[in-house]
């Protein structure tokens, strides 16, 4: 049998690593961790106590229901979408727990999974919707958000209702001096570490870096739709779980200030709004910038109302960086 | 017994047949060939094989049995694997998750064993003798040539009985290409069947044991490889005799200097290049496929940042973005290397994107004038017979040819003068290959000045006045008259030459 010939000059050698090209490729990441702690330095230049477990466990549960909702928005930008509708999952959300939730553990236990269930299906209602109708996954899910909205408005026309003080309480619950809300943190980090090198988790990356290409490999978009859009609902849901612990109570319109935020903190973290590209660990980087943002503001006692501006010019200080990157590594490629 | 057999196989995508009555049957441990024009049907059928699309009517048995694949992952079950020319790689994926892309080695938790992954890459990459690749590397880095070699290692990878490759060659430089026909080879000799699709007929040639020929989506003819000329495959082809593929050369070249360029150069890939095109001058830039051609067009047209200086018909100009290439009358106009990604809107008509770049010209008192748009593009449509149903027809449904003339009627109406043409055969088929050449020839007698890079060097040899060999980012060697010939571009491309 005759051989194919190796192309003479082009030995199989072990590669040296592309480290310049790797560094390029995580620059919008570490553009968030150096605003992170160029932001973490001026806080605590200006309050005492910040580097401290109280401060960590604090600003985490006051980021906490950000973060939860935009885990799920990540899932949805690798994918190459966008999930307005998570602001109508969360008001709903909230309101169903305010309104059902009782002192007896079984019912409110029962009636959390109803809100994680609903979650995932109206979320994978969305995927569907998206996959059949071939719509825009933006105008789909922003009919889904006003639908969402209306329902928990007649539900609960203003903000009220209450959720028991032990549901309040479980989230100052510690463990080895951690409260929960940094264990879910630590527990996100996890799932998508898992998440993102399972099969399910690769196909999503792969169809929203190209879809065509996803298809012909084999892939099923309606079922990569199904199961992202479904996974940011339950995200959604959990969001609104969290978020009850922190108000108390339940508001049929709080959901909208989470929809934008929540990709905000992705693009902060280095998610590409183009599909394909980015990781949970900038998502949550992003949350916390966008949270201590808000403590920062507070502590130079200026006006509230430059919390949105500095948010504002963060987000394009990390678009500007994760361009200037992308250009640096496509003048390498040619 | 044959491995495959096909009656009566038809596919109509709304009213436009792609395929009626196709028939056709390989055996294992052959290499067949498929031949024919774009448009001739050849993809909708290797479409429907590997469960891209589905067939209208027909029947197609494999190993005996019924195969109506609904998916490419149905395909594969049955063990077909194509290699397609469009590629089904992910950018944003390295190139070993792309090989074993929803085939990956799993560890008890569900996710991908990468330390199994990378053994069994590098256990492929050896037993095919595959050209270097970085299994870590991220597709998105990756030239053309690398992506279409990780496609190949993906079909591969499926350890398929029947693999299709579809115009696999095309992208790749000489010495893979010549790899990649050797593996062919070798392929059929383990007893798998490749069905083997290429416009290069010394390819086919070289390889094909059999080949079946079609023509506007019908089977014209099935032939043993030796048992049939050149001359009667191209005939049955095309179904009328192509007299020449490459026009006669008549020199038109005048004294004056189109495109004077000094120390050009770019990055690490261009370094100080210096040539002169004349205006009515075919001139060739060749040498081996990453010596700086592409460089060379994408700083010229302004795509990339380069030095050096530019004299355009005489006066020296400054280009730092294509819009400044494209300014004026007599300008520059790139047909580049993508044609799909860069140089059309696939969702756009034909219409739209002939004329997208040129709207000042037909804008009256800044309302656009929609009967001089018509007469512009009716003018452009007649003069380079693009082969389209309405102007309104989308760019995307176009056969390669004719994607490939609306690109360059997309850059006369520009009005450049001066025309930079990126390996504009591509993967297109051999009666738009003669009427592309054609076009080159009468814009040059026009006094249109062109610069013209081929991966495929025998159109270098016989379309171009001269010869530019490039190496290393230089011109190693400028060739003219007699003096071209593949031999010589390739000794100048391979070879140190003495010190001038």
């Amino acid at each position: 049998m005759e051989m194919a010939q190796r192309p003479a000059e082009t030995k199989l050698t072990k590669p040296a690593i592309d480290w310049r090209g790797r560094l390029l490729d995580r620059a919008p990441f570490l553009v968030a961790c150096l605003m992170l702690a160029l932001i973490i330095g001026i806080y605590g230049g200006l309050q005492s106590g910040v580097f401290s477990l109280d401060e960590l466990n604090l600003d985490t549960a006051a980021a906490m229901t950000l973060m939860l909702a935009a885990t799920g928005q990540t899932i949805v930008l690798v994918r190459g979408g966008i999930d307005l509708s998570i602001g109508g999952m969360i008001s709903l959300g909230t309101v169903i727990a305010a309104t059902r939730f009782t002192d007896n553990p079984s019912t409110t236990a029962l009636w959390a999974l109803v809100i994680l269930a609903l979650g995932f299906l109206i979320g994978a209602l969305n995927g569907l919707l998206i996959s059949l109708l071939k719509l825009q996954p933006f105008l789909v899910t922003l009919a889904t958000w006003s639908i969402l909205n209306g329902v928990a408005m007649i539900i609960l026309p203003t903000d009220g209702g209450s959720v028991p003080g032990w549901w309040v309480g479980f989230a100052s619950a510690q463990l080895i001096g951690l409260t929960s809300p940094v264990w879910m943190l630590l527990a996100l980090l996890l799932f998508w570490w898992w998440f993102r090198a399972t099969r399910v988790g690769i196909a999503i990356q792969a169809t929203g870096s190209n879809e065509k290409s996803a298809f012909l490999s084999g892939v099923s978009i309606a079922r990569v739709n199904l199961v992202t859009y479904g996974l940011s609902g339950l995200f959604a849901a959990g969001a609104a779980l969290f978020l009850v612990t922190q108000t108390g109570t339940g508001s049929p319109t709080i959901g909208k200030d989470y929809i934008l935020p929540s990709v905000a903190a992705a693009v902060i973290g280095g998610v590409s709004l183009f599909g394909g590209r980015g990781h949970l660990a900038g998502t949550l980087i992003g949350a916390f910038v966008l949270t201590l943002i808000g403590n920062l503001v507070f502590v130079l006692h200026v006006s509230s109302y430059w919390q949105p501006v500095a948010s504002g010019v963060i987000l394009l200080l990390s678009v500007l960086a994760s361009s200037v990157a992308e250009k640096a590594a496509r003048n390498r490629v040619q | 017994m044959d491995l495959v057999t096909v009656k009566g196989l038809s596919k109509r995508y709304g009213g436009i047949v792609a395929l009626s009555e196709a028939t056709f049957s390989a055996r294992a441990g052959e290499v067949h060939a498929l031949l024919g024009e774009n448009g001739a049907g050849k993809s909708t059928f290797i479409q429907i094989l590997s469960g891209a699309v589905q067939h209208d009517g027909g029947s197609i048995m494999v190993d005996g049995q019924e195969y109506r694949p609904a998916n490419p992952d149905a395909a594969q079950a049955r063990g077909i694997a194509a290699v397609f020319q469009e590629l089904s790689l992910i950018p944003d994926l390295s190139v070993e998750q792309n090989i074993w892309f929803r085939h990956e080695p799993r560890t008890l938790l569900r996710t991908v064993n990468r330390g199994e992954m990378r053994r069994k890459t590098l256990a492929l990459l050896e037993k095919y003798n595959f050209p270097a690749l970085r299994p870590d590397q991220e597709l998105r880095r990756l030239t053309l040539a690398e992506r279409q070699i990780v496609e190949i290692a993906k079909g591969l990878a499926k350890d398929p009985r029947i693999l299709i490759l579809d115009e696999a060659t095309s992208a790749l430089p000489a010495r893979e290409a010549e790899w990649l026909l050797k593996l062919t080879r070798q392929l059929a000799a383990e007893g798998r069947l490749v069905i083997f699709i290429s416009h290069r007929m010394a390819e086919v040639r070289a390889i094909a044991d059999r080949l079946t020929i079609f023509r506007n989506g019908s089977t014209v003819a099935a032939h043993e490889a030796d048992a049939v000329s050149d001359n009667e495959i191209v005939t049955q082809m095309i179904g009328r005799r192509l007299d020449r593929l490459y026009p006669e050369r008549v020199p038109t070249a005048t004294d004056r200097i189109a495109l004077g360029v000094k120390g050009f150069s770019s990055g690490s890939r261009l370094s100080g290049v210096d040539f002169a095109l004349r205006e009515g001058e075919v001139l060739g830039v060749g040498g081996l496929q990453g010596h700086g051609q592409r460089e060379l067009f994408q700083s010229l047209f302004g795509a990339t940042r380069a030095s050096g200086t530019i004299e355009l018909w005489g006066n020296q100009v400054s280009i730092s973005n294509p819009r400044q290439a494209l300014t004026g009358k007599d300008g520059i106009a790139l047909v580049p290397e993508d044609r799909r990604g860069q140089g059309l809107l696939l969702t756009k008509s034909v219409r739209e994107n002939l004329t997208l770049s040129v709207i000042k010209r037909f804008t009256e008192n800044g309302l656009l004038s929609r009967q001089k748009e018509a007469a512009l593009v009716k003018e452009m449509v007649d003069f380079l017979r693009i082969k389209a149903g309405t102007p309104e027809q989308l760019a995307g449904t176009l056969s390669g040819g004719n994607q490939q003339k609306v690109i360059f009627g997309k850059m006369l109406l520009t009005q450049a003068r001066v025309l930079l043409l990126y390996d504009p055969t591509r993967g297109v088929d051999v009666g738009t290959k003669r009427e592309i050449f054609q076009l080159m020839r009468d814009l040059a007698a026009k006094g249109y000045a062109i610069l013209f890079h081929s991966s495929d060097m025998p159109e270098l040899v016989h379309v171009a006045d001269r010869v530019l060999v490039m190496r290393n980012g230089r011109i190693a060697a400028t060739l003219e008259g007699d003096h071209i010939s593949e031999e010589e571009i390739l000794r100048a491309a391979m070879l140190e030459t003495k010190a001038a």
